[in-house]
């Protein structure tokens, strides 16, 4: 019941957050209305009980990667554009096409899977599900070399973007 | 969710807000009289006993200050950039404890509001968001000193992050635990200081320079760029800022007293009184710092913190993790 | 123990944060929202694998997510990098005005 209340109020912010991601004028506007569906959606981490997940969703997305935009929306100080949406018939293609993913995307979810049971409720959690603990032993063992790529790839990020945003010194 | 539980749950968030909310006026009290005998002078001494009244005094002034809004700020942003920086402030202070148990009408009470397994990560959460705070407040005020100033301060804020973060890690290695109750109590025998003492160091300065104090504090320093992010803001809105610095600098305190100098551990005295004597010794730290550092530039404070506090908290976790495999 | 909302709901949320990206990613003309709406779509799905590892009580659903953020995190610097570079040359931020290749 609490969680029910919890899942459609968490929901309804994230849906109404992320309507003004896309609608609103002023790029920093939708750079904080986007935090807000971060955080919400952290939250529903919370109510799948995947703590480690959501408090990475803070730290990292939220707290980091979203002040990053923030930084490059401030220092460039780029003003809304007008008009909005993109002109002409571009725009209702766009919508068409949205409009399909989503069908499709519900029909997909909605279907009875191939055991013919539709969508099984929960298998039962082990205990520690979502802690710490329990993704760094799934993680240091069998997926220890994506792992180990990804802090490659960090590192060819890191590089490319200050190459890419230097100035250039004759 | 029975009700015992949620009135025990109320009366401690009440309690916890109670002593922040009189804590901050003590501490700015003691900042002032610190600071001034340290500067060869009195500091306040004619409002109240000993001045004690004086940061009560401010706060009603600011109280009846106008509230300005400047023409072309963003309204809504400069509304909430403040509430931001103090909402995150407390929500930290939610996870530090403050003593074991204490049993009340036959009721085993944890002395924190409450514990979750993940608490260090939810610090760390909570100081993440606390950047917004102080990056939105300059933006909206729409003034080029602010803009700078909190441009600034939250590029320091979240450099000095990472150190902080994986400075804590050593600790956690040593508990095996994420949760702040749990290496509270593990710190019976031991401090943790005395195997950690390196990540110590690294976690006082990495935390000095997230609550933007001396000698970090060139983004909001009165000569250097007016008063940095918060120039335009006046009356509570302001007071919510100065209220938000000082909450952080109690909760970074805590967080350091928690896991390195042992928690609520301590002979004779109840465990509550002794977080507060050591809380009291580690502010005054803090105050002491203010008086006796000058200033650092602003590349020397960036250079500082990616070059020589980051590598040294990796090796420090490098370290820590070969020692703890060895001896098993 | 079942749990009291029903998985679906958490992919048909999914699915609606993931089609509102969509709208995002194909009608606004600046490149900082189009890429806002880039992250959206980024949470949509990683909503989607964490409903997906509860369901099946496994790990492997996280570890996704995990990787999901790293390399969103990637993408960001660097597409960031791209705007600010573009935006110095140009003066623009508008996906409408960057059509020098155009035959």
């Amino acid at each position: 019941m609490f969680e029910l209340l919890l899942f459609g109020m968490l929901s309804g912010i994230a849906i109404g957050c992320a309507l003004g991601v896309v609608f609103h004028r002023n790029p920093v506007h939708c750079a904080l209305l986007l935090v807000g569906v971060l955080i919400s959606v952290a939250g529903i981490f919370i109510l799948l009980h995947a703590q480690f997940v959501a408090a990475l969703q803070v730290i990292v997305y939220a707290g980091a990667i979203m002040v990053l935009f923030l930084f490059v929306v401030m220092l460039l100080n780029i003003k809304g554009e007008t008009p909005l949406l993109t002109p002409g018939a571009a725009k209702f293609f766009g919508f068409l096409f949205a409009l399909i993913v989503f069908v499709e995307l519900i029909w997909t979810a909605v279907q009875p899977s191939p055991e013919g049971q539709g969508m099984p409720d929960a298998a039962p959690l082990p205990a520690d599900f979502g802690s710490p603990a329990a993704l760094g032993r799934v993680l240091y063992t069998v997926w220890l070399y994506p792992f180990e790529i990804t802090s490659i790839l960090l590192l060819v990020a890191v590089i490319g973007a200050v190459v890419l945003a230097k100035r250039k010194f004759f | 969710m029975d009700l015992a539980t949620l009135i025990e749950a109320l009366v401690k968030v009440h309690i916890v807000l109670g002593f922040v909310l009189l804590g901050v006026p003590l501490i700015v009290w003691m900042e002032r009289k610190v600071l001034g005998h340290m500067q060869d002078r009195i500091g306040p001494q004619r409002v109240g006993p000993y001045g004690l009244l004086q940061t009560i005094a401010d706060g009603i002034k600011l109280f009846m200050k106008e509230d300005i809004l400047p023409t072309q700020a963003d309204k809504v942003v400069y509304f909430l950039a403040p509430g931001i920086a103090v909402v995150t402030a407390l929500a930290a202070m939610t996870v530090i404890p403050f003593g074991d148990t204490v049993t009340l009408f036959g009721r085993t009470i944890p002395l924190r509001i409450t514990d979750v397994n993940i608490a260090i990560l939810f610090l760390l959460g909570a100081t993440s968001m606390g950047v917004y705070g102080i990056v939105l407040g300059g933006w909206a005020s729409n003034s080029k000193y602010p803009l700078l100033g909190g441009l600034r301060s939250s590029a320091q804020m979240i450099s000095y992050e990472l150190a902080q973060g994986i400075s804590l890690i050593g600790v956690i290695m040593i508990t095996g635990s994420l949760s702040l109750s749990e290496i509270g109590r593990q710190q019976e025998k031991l401090w943790f200081i005395v195997p950690q003492f390196f990540a110590f160091v690294i976690y006082v300065i990495c935390s000095v320079a997230e609550t933007n104090r001396a000698p970090f504090d060139l983004a909001e320093a009165e000569t250097e760029l007016v008063a940095g992010f918060h120039t335009e803001f006046s009356s509570m809105k302001f007071a919510l800022y100065f209220l938000a610095e000082y909450a952080n600098m109690m909760v970074v305190s805590g967080v350091a007293i928690t896991c390195f100098l042992g928690a609520w551990h301590g002979p004779f005295l109840p465990g509550p009184l002794w977080f507060l004597i050591k809380l009291t010794c580690f502010l005054f730290f803090y105050i002491w710092l203010r008086a006796t550092f000058p200033r650092l530039r602003y590349d020397q404070l960036m250079a500082f913190g990616w070059k020589v506090l980051l590598p040294a908290s990796l090796l420090n976790l490098a370290a820590t993790a070969v020692v703890l495999t060895v001896m098993g | 123990m079942a749990p009291t909302v029903p998985l679906v709901w958490y992919q048909i949320l999914a699915a609606v944060l993931f089609t509102i990206g969509v709208v995002g990613v194909l009608v606004r003309r600046s490149a900082l929202v189009i890429f806002m709406s880039i992250e959206l779509m980024l949470n949509a799905v990683n909503l989607s694998f964490v409903a997906f590892s509860r369901q099946h009580a496994s790990m492997d659903g996280h570890i996704f997510v995990f990787f999901v953020m790293a390399v969103a995190a990637a993408e960001v610097a660097i597409g960031l990098a791209i705007i600010v570079a573009i935006f110095r040359n140009r003066e623009t931020a508008s996906v409408d005005d960057v059509h020098l290749l155009k035959g």
